[in-house]
């Protein structure tokens, strides 16, 4: 891996943003709705109309806008929100934060159970044990978040009352019950993450097992699970990191909608909320942070995977 | 055609994909007919009734048959899924093939410009263009589709570029055939049958996509019986009765079960692999 | 923590605290309100805005209720009582308005409070570029002036009667006249009031901490150390929070939770019938809406009685198409209008639509009632001939584009104060929010003569005139009002559920001695 692969990559992690930026804003700026309007809402008068507008600069030329909006992003300023008149970035990456640990939680759980779950079903291809794990991928794909949500709360939260059904306490300030509010959100995030990513290892390992490479291994005389642990998982492995970290855009999305049905204040809920009520600088700075973290993980996930992809080829 | 069917239905998958898309396609078409009772029409002494005789899968809060809802709402929530992914697809498999047909810088503009609206999460995506459009049927179908294409166009460029190795395509450039020509009529056919896998997959991803935009509001508007708005407005009245919100649940997913069969049993049937 | 823990626990802290209780015997405890502890109340959305003149939703109320004062204060009878002001007098001919302030008191940041931080705020309020709601609330001021230090004088541009009771206006809060000058902004995100509570933390989306204001101008109150006020968007949520005990309050419940609520055990359901409604708003100057007959054919297909229970789960009352019921002191009594189909389809021919007419019904998705409200009025309309397009959109976009512009939507309105301040709101001609368009020179008129009248039966019988032509002429239809609902641990005391919904007084709360001890 050279260092200008990496820069290479890096550039295009730029070129994404610039990218989404021109989207973003492009989006924003022609919803059909007056920005000013937006934010003084019923009381809106002419005076106070105007007023706004030329203080947010709504009255210069798009691309003058774009441009001091751009500016500003890149010294970390993204304005102010039009609706609560607090800065919007420090409230976003706050909340980025939130939605991180959701999605830390989401991928260790997916982890423990997807790996097992597809090893299993490789192994024992075509019996039982594989027909169940192919069940249940199949159902865990198929449920749109809010309907896993909707669900979980159901069962867990209403019936059997193990675990409050929706809202957040940060961490810091309770641990027990910020971990139990954290519970059903992680849960519902993981059936697709983990339906997904263990059929993905069982298709992987099920065709390195059919390679010549195994089938030499075996010949030799090495024991099954050397073989399986030691050789066959790693190969598996690789392309498994590629769709995780594809998978990523998609926790991402899957975010939005767990966030908003458990009042979860993460990024996610941010949007919606932002988009609701049409708050440009909040919508903006939230799809960009987001399209912007996506960018970073698959870029990570390229230099990880080249690097492993090395070690390997060697081994 | 009929070999293609007898593929399919010989892996356990793709038969009972086969059947269950057959039946929701069965829904689709008869959903109207065969549904008991009108689905908007109000019974204020049937409010929240839970699963009966007289009423199979019980009532909602406006004491409407939830059967018949579910009945009528499978065109909206199907058909409408079915529309978005096709027309993502088209233009899709456009820009991909063209992008693999122009090679070179022009290539690799296209597609790092893909790479980068792919890093908008697909639900923002079309939250946004919703939002831009207003919402809508029609706009969702809309904001789906455009969510599609950049993944379609990623899928059918590599595709098309091993297709645009092959000798009769060269053979077109040799003639000097217009671009255009070689793209639609040369290299376009020979990507259908990989982009028709993931079509379908993408369907059972459109249907879920479709009803998460309705759950939050910004797809099909009230009355109708679109399963997501049904369960988005069923959440109100979780505690009045659970049934409400389980059906059209757990219809979403059935639907999406159908569709994810159907596509992994024709891509085994297209490219068997051992 | 169990409740048998929990008590344990209580008893401990109690007797180490126990000099807070100095002075109070057993039995005396039982009456006079205990002091000290945390309340945590919940509510259903975020209070994004801060700024007392700028707030606009329940939640925003009862947060600037809790840090600002006014200069009066509504009861629960829907009086008022003095707040910053002691005492107030008024012309003869009700023009000049005269309010003594208490002396004493100070602001959040220590400063004084004098006349000429009463006479800043209104004319920041009377400014239209500040964009506050109480601009067309709090009557009709011409001029505000400091007689002296404690003392405010009000010159009106019409006779009013109701002043004392429009200046406890949610957003006619008092804030400081050296903030005003060096701009409003700053109200964004600090609070210095002269309220019964000082901010400690906003976080408008999860959480808002007030505590003990001790230089209040009140000794008495208030009781409580801290309140929480904590949002829960999902009111599912919200409802199972208090029936675990985590929140000691709900401040509105929604219809549908209400039963569940009721039921629980250690919860108390708290109901009192208010004037709040959901209305279906007719432009009165646009086709097909500005022909009388229209409106009142379609007033006539709807079964008001079943309307209760599909948009309030019967926790309402049934609307007679006009702004006012048993909860305002000048209702006056009128037959309920029944369906009639038939005649329903006379009017709609008579009106030149013999086979029926199509519309466009617009409801915003906030709160979701009005949907269910416009779904429900869709199908009873149907068989009279009214091809309803039911329409929902974000509440942002409807304020933008409907809201006052359109001609067929679904409105959802607080109780007022008073006959006048809902029908100055929404209905005469040059009312803050005339929607309607109605724009009728009788019932103006009737309007204009009742504020300008002392005389309680003189009143009524005007107030009765406007109620018997808006029953006849249908501007809007009003087919519910609803119950205000909130629910209560057991353990908290002195809590009276508001009519007017954007009233709180929190500051009379205090928990019994069983409440939990939060942290």
């Amino acid at each position: 891996m050279s260092p200008a692969y990496i820069l290479k990559r890096i550039v295009l992690v730029g070129y994404t943003l610039l990218v989404v930026s021109l989207i973003v804003f492009a989006i924003t700026q022609i919803l059909p709705a007056d920005a000013a309007v937006m934010m003084l809402g019923e009381n809106a008068t002419a005076e106070a109309l105007a007023a706004l507008r030329a203080q947010m600069g709504l009255d210069a030329p798009i691309w003058a806008q774009y441009g001091h909006w751009l500016a500003g992003v890149l010294r970390g300023d993204f304005g102010v929100s039009m609706r609560t008149g607090q800065q919007v970035g420090p409230v976003m990456i706050e909340a980025l934060g939130r939605s991180l640990l959701l999605a830390l939680f989401s991928i260790v759980l997916m982890l423990m159970l997807a790996l097992p779950l597809g090893i299993i079903a490789a192994v024992r291809r075509g019996r039982i044990a594989d027909l169940v794990v192919s069940v249940i991928s199949y159902i865990g794909v198929s449920l749109p978040e809010f309907v896993t949500a909707t669900l979980v709360v159901l069962v867990l939260a209403d019936w059997l009352q193990w675990l409050p059904a929706t809202g957040y306490v940060p961490l810091t300030e309770n641990l027990l019950q910020g971990l139990r509010h954290l519970v059903l959100p992680v849960l519902t995030i993981s059936v697709i993450l983990i339906a997904h990513v263990s059929r993905m290892v069982r298709s992987e390992l099920v065709d390195v097992l059919h390679t010549d490479y195994i089938r030499a291994a075996r010949l030799k005389g090495l024991p099954g699970r050397t073989v399986l642990y030691k050789h066959a998982l790693r190969n598996a492995l690789l392309p498994t990191i590629t769709i995780v970290a594809l998978d990523i855009g998609y926790l991402l999305g899957g975010v939005i909608v767990v966030e908003e049905i458990f009042a979860l204040p993460g990024i996610g809920r941010q949007l919606i909320v932002a988009i609701q009520s049409r708050d440009l600088p909040s919508i903006q700075a939230g799809a960009l942070i987001m399209a912007a973290t996506y960018a970073v993980a698959s870029f990570l996930a390229d230099i990880a995977y080249a690097r492993l992809d090395r070690r390997i080829q060697y081994d | 055609m009929i070999e293609l069917l007898r593929r399919v239905l010989r892996s356990p998958q793709g038969a009972l994909g086969l059947v269950l898309v057959g039946l929701i396609l069965l829904v689709v078409i008869l959903g109207p007919w065969i549904a008991p009772y009108n689905p908007e029409s109000l019974a204020p002494l049937q409010r929240y009734k839970p699963p009966s005789a007289q009423f199979w899968l019980g009532t909602d809060q406006y004491g409407r048959d939830i059967l018949s809802r579910l009945l009528h709402g499978a065109r909206a929530t199907v058909v409408l899924a079915v529309f978005a992914t096709a027309l993502g697809t088209l233009a899709g498999a456009l820009i991909g093939t063209i992008s693999a047909f122009l090679g070179g810088r022009s290539d690799e503009a296209i597609m790092r410009t893909v790479d980068a609206v792919m890093s908008i999460p697909s639900l923002l995506l079309a939250l946004l263009i919703v939002n831009l459009l207003g919402k809508s049927s029609l706009n969702a179908l809309l904001a789906i589709a455009i969510a599609f294409t950049p993944g379609m166009a990623r899928v059918t460029r590599s595709v098309a570029l091993a297709v645009r190795k092959q000798d009769y395509v060269n053979a077109a450039i040799a003639r000097g055939e217009s671009a255009g020509f070689i793209v639609w009529r040369e290299m376009l056919p020979n990507v259908v049958a990989p982009i028709i896998v993931e079509m379908t997959i993408r369907v059972a991803f459109a249907v879920m996509l479709f009803a998460t935009l309705s759950f939050l509001g910004l797809g099909a508007q009230p009355p109708a019986s679109e399963w997501g708005l049904m369960v988005a407005e069923a959440r109100r009245f979780m505690h009045l009765s659970p049934w409400m919100i389980l059906w059209p649940s757990l219809a979403v997913a059935f639907v999406a079960i159908g569709f994810n069969l159907l596509g992994d049993g024709l891509r085994d049937a297209l490219n068997p692999r051992t | 923590m169990s409740s048998l823990d929990r008590r344990r626990f209580l008893a401990a802290s109690a007797a180490l605290s126990g000099f807070a209780m100095t002075g109070f015997d057993v039995a005396a405890q039982a009456q006079a309100p205990r002091r000290g502890g945390t309340l945590r109340v919940s509510v259903d959305q975020a209070a994004a805005k801060l700024n007392p003149l700028l707030t606009r939703v329940n939640p925003e109320y009862l947060i600037s209720e809790l840090l600002y004062s006014a200069l009066t204060r509504l009861k629960v009878d829907m009086s008022v009582e003095p707040d910053l002001a002691e005492s107030w007098s008024s012309s003869a001919d009700l023009l000049e308005w005269t309010f003594n302030l208490r002396k004493g008191v100070t602001f959040h940041d220590g400063s004084a409070f004098t006349a000429a931080d009463v006479v800043a705020t209104f004319e920041a309020i009377l400014d239209a570029k500040t964009a506050s709601p109480a601009r067309q609330n709090v009557g009709p001021i011409a001029k505000v002036t400091a007689k002296d230090d404690a003392t405010v004088v009000f010159t009106l541009s019409a006779p009013f009667a109701d002043l004392p009771v429009t200046l406890a206006y949610t957003n006619a809060k008092i804030v400081p006249a050296a903030v005003i000058k060096a701009g409003l902004g700053r109200l964004d995100r600090e609070a210095i009031g002269t309220g019964p509570f000082k901010l400690v933390s906003f976080e408008p989306e999860r959480l808002i901490v007030v505590a003990r204001n001790d230089a209040y101008y009140d000794k008495a109150r208030p009781y409580l150390d801290r309140i929480d006020v904590v949002v829960y968007p999902d009111i599912s949520a919200e409802s199972s929070a208090l029936i675990a005990g985590d929140t000691d309050l709900i401040s509105t419940a929604q219809p549908t939770e209400y039963g569940r609520l009721a039921k629980a055990t250690g919860v108390k359901g708290l109901r009192v019938p208010s004037g709040q409604f959901c209305n279906v708003n007719f432009g009165c100057d646009t086709k097909p809406f500005n022909d009388v007959r229209v409106r009142q054919a379609l007033a006539l297909t709807i079964d008001r009685t079943a309307m209760v229970d599909f948009v309030t789960e019967g926790y309402g009352t049934p609307g007679n198409d006009t702004p006012l019921n048993a909860a305002y002191r000048f209702y006056s009594e009128q037959a309920l209008k029944k369906p009639d189909i038939a005649k329903a389809k006379a009017l709609l021919a008579e009106a030149g639509h013999p086979n029926g007419l199509e519309a466009t019904l617009i409801a915003s998705d906030r709160p979701s009632l009005r949907t269910q409200m416009a779904v429900a009025l869709r199908e009873m309309a149907k068989p009279a001939g009214f091809r309803i397009n039911v329409e929902t959109m974000p509440h942002a976009t409807y304020l933008d584009q409907v809201w006052k512009k359109g001609s067929f939507y679904v409105g959802f309105y607080n109780m007022q104060a008073t006959a006048d301040a809902i029908f100055a709101l929404l209905y005469t001609s040059n009312a803050a929010w005339n929607e309607t368009r109605w724009n009728n020179a009788a019932f103006d008129k009737v309007v204009n003569e009742a504020r300008a009248t002392v005389d309680e039966g003189k009143r009524r019988q005007l107030y009765a005139e406007a109620q018997k032509l808006m029953h006849a002429e249908v501007p809007s239809i009003i087919p519910t009002f609803f119950d205000l609902l909130a629910a209560r641990r057991e353990w908290v005391q002195g809590y009276e559920l508001h009519p007017r919904g954007a009233v709180f007084r929190l500051d009379h709360v205090s928990l019994g001695a069983n409440a939990p001890k939060r942290a």
